[in-house]
């Protein structure tokens, strides 16, 4: 597929960071371990830091700036962090390391890090949809049927009906997951209405489809729910960022 | 002025004058939003623009170097709202826990100033009404007819404080600094807001206390061992301060230090490390109950506290390099997790 240079593996300390721009512009950082290499974002997605510049144990990245910290592995948010990095494949051939198109659901915060063959199965599920500013994912009252993973724009919930309402957060990151009701039971109906608040783009899967595939690889059901669970709680109103 | 303010996870609304940061109001309403230094060096309390006009107080504020200004972005802590403001911080923000301490406007007067080097004073504030705050915390003071607040941590300990202790080191261009330095200040009038910072001590840690200064950082140091001492807290952890100075001639607290380790010697163990000069044999004799080494502070930390980083919560202060290098050995070299290694960023 259209696959693109990113650079020579001797371009990437041992146990180091590099940060790397690829032709079209796009910046990520790789990382080396003692058996792989690994690409995330360049920029932390907390502020504006560059991650090359953090601490690596070449297993951990440690942003410098507020000690956010991330499994390199997999972009799973570790201690601080608040959100998971966004990770691309990469592959190596002939000493040259090359990055694959990315993609929304193998970087979200519930479905990183699965094993390939789940993540496929999830993605065969998945309808990609662009959608403009100002139209509506879904309104409160609707059906809930499917989860939505961001894969760029921005989207908005608002609580409430007409006059009376009240804005419920924002989502924009990618891999970022929200309408997660598809995911519990007894969740019939929206509680919130979700809007684009600019040109954004999503990836949409039926909750129930999402619980056939996880019922077949338990381990995966397993992570994804523990990581569902750390997801709701922090919609709670007495949870804290500090602990 | 009406703030209306959208998170990750909800939103708040809350009031803010044309003559407030919107951060301290934000704080003061119990609205913990995100920053570390308070006066607009870090860029840690950015936020967005929706509606409405903001006034800036510091346009060459150093945190704005974090901003996409093109979008809208403005530090919190500058800012005031000009009318009604919509406003968006994209973190995720909750409401402060009823335990913890409101943040709000304090007054008071200079009550005491002492040198304590040549470049370091020490100076007290006698408060209009009583503060309570937790060991390790901070507030932003604003000099009389000086613009732009600036952070002091406390150096003692009480409950319902009268007084706040404080050490300020001189420092050319530096308001409240400049204005202490500059001449008699006993009886002026002083504005604080606070109480700020979350490098607290508790007495429920339950864990070993390092604590790694440089200069006047060891203000919040003394706090937390204060506490800790007065709670007895050393009967059961150890506890541990790497101060780092120039050389003796920049030391200072010493004999306070002294005769703290002097109450719990097998407990607390203090080590002044002096960056630029060898340890004059003088400083051994004058203080034999404080330990000396040359090098920079984190070196020293790291190499006395080898072998013995199991249970240890880590709290920093002093200049950003300083701060920076001991994390950097508490992490990669001690394997400290994140949430045990605590510090503020402003200096």
């Amino acid at each position: 597929m259209n696959r693109k240079r990113v650079c020579r593996v001797e371009d990437v300390p041992a146990n180091g960071l590099k940060e790397v721009q690829v032709d079209d512009g796009l910046k990520v950082m790789v990382a080396s371990t003692d058996d792989a290499y690994f690409a995330c974002q360049a920029i932390c997605p907390h502020q504006e830091v560059p991650l090359c510049e953090g601490l690596f144990d070449g297993g951990v990245l440690t942003c410098h700036m507020h000690l956010w910290q991330w499994d390199i592995r997999t972009g799973a948010p570790i201690g601080l962090a608040e959100t998971p990095l966004q990770m691309f494949s990469l592959s190596v051939e002939d000493g040259v390391i090359y990055l694959a198109p990315p993609d929304a659901l193998s970087s979200s915060e519930l479905f990183n890090g699965l094993a390939a063959k789940t993540l496929t199965r999830l993605a065969q599920l998945g309808k990609v949809e662009t959608r403009d500013a100002g139209s509506t994912l879904y309104d409160v009252g609707d059906p809930v049927e499917d989860i939505y993973i961001l894969q760029g724009g921005r989207v908005e919930f608002l609580l409430g009906r007409d006059e009376r309402t009240s804005l419920a957060g924002f989502v924009l990151r990618t891999g970022e997951v929200f309408g997660w009701a598809a995911l519990l039971d007894g969740q019939p109906a929206r509680l919130a209405r979700a809007t684009c608040l600019e040109r954004s783009t999503l990836m949409r899967i039926n909750g129930k489809e999402v619980l056939k595939v996880l019922e077949s690889d338990p381990g995966a059901g397993y992570l994804v729910m523990r990581r569902l669970a750390e997801l709701v709680a922090r919609y709670l109103p007495s949870a804290s960022g500090a602990k | 002025m009406r703030v209306q303010l959208n998170v990750r996870n909800r939103a708040y609304q809350f009031e803010c004058s044309e003559a407030e940061k919107i951060l301290l109001a934000g704080l003061h309403h119990g609205v913990e939003l995100p920053y570390e230094c308070g006066s607009g060096t870090c860029g840690t309390c950015k936020a967005k623009l929706i509606h409405g006009e903001l006034v800036e107080a510091w346009p060459e504020a150093p945190g704005r170097k974090v901003l996409k200004a093109d979008q809208g972005e403005f530090l919190m802590c500058q800012c005031a709202p000009k009318g009604d403001v919509s406003i968006e911080v994209a973190s995720f923000v909750y409401a402060s826990s009823p335990g913890a301490w409101t943040p709000a406007y304090f007054d008071g007067t200079i009550a005491s100033v002492e040198r304590l080097t040549h470049d370091v004073m020490a100076f007290s504030v006698a408060l209009e009404r009583p503060m309570d705050f937790d060991a390790g915390q901070f507030v932003l003071m604003e000099a009389p007819g000086i613009a732009g607040l600036r952070g002091y941590s406390m150096v003692n300990f009480e409950r319902q404080a009268r007084r706040l202790d404080f050490v300020i080191k001189k420092k050319a261009g530096g308001g409240v600094s400049e204005w202490l330095f500059g001449g008699d200040t006993r009886g002026a009038g002083l504005r604080m807001f606070g109480p700020l910072g979350k490098a607290t001590f508790y007495p429920n840690l339950g864990k070993n206390v390092l604590c790694i200064a440089g200069g006047s950082g060891v203000a919040g140091m003394m706090s937390i061992l204060g506490r800790a001492a007065q709670e007895g807290y050393f009967r059961q952890y150890r506890g541990d301060l790497f101060f780092g100075v120039r050389t003796m001639r920049d030391a200072f607290f010493l004999d306070r230090l002294a005769d703290l380790r002097g109450r719990l010697p097998d407990q607390l163990r203090f080590t002044v490390a002096l960056s630029d000069e060898s340890v004059p044999e003088a400083a051994r004799a004058g203080h034999p109950q404080i330990e000396f080494e040359q090098g920079l502070v984190h070196e020293v930390a790291a190499r006395r506290m080898e072998g013995r980083y199991q249970n240890v919560r880590a709290y920093l202060a002093g200049p950003p390099p300083a701060v920076e290098a001991a994390i950097r050995v508490l992490l990669l070299k001690a394997k400290l997790t994140t949430d045990n290694i605590r510090y503020d960023k402003f200096s």
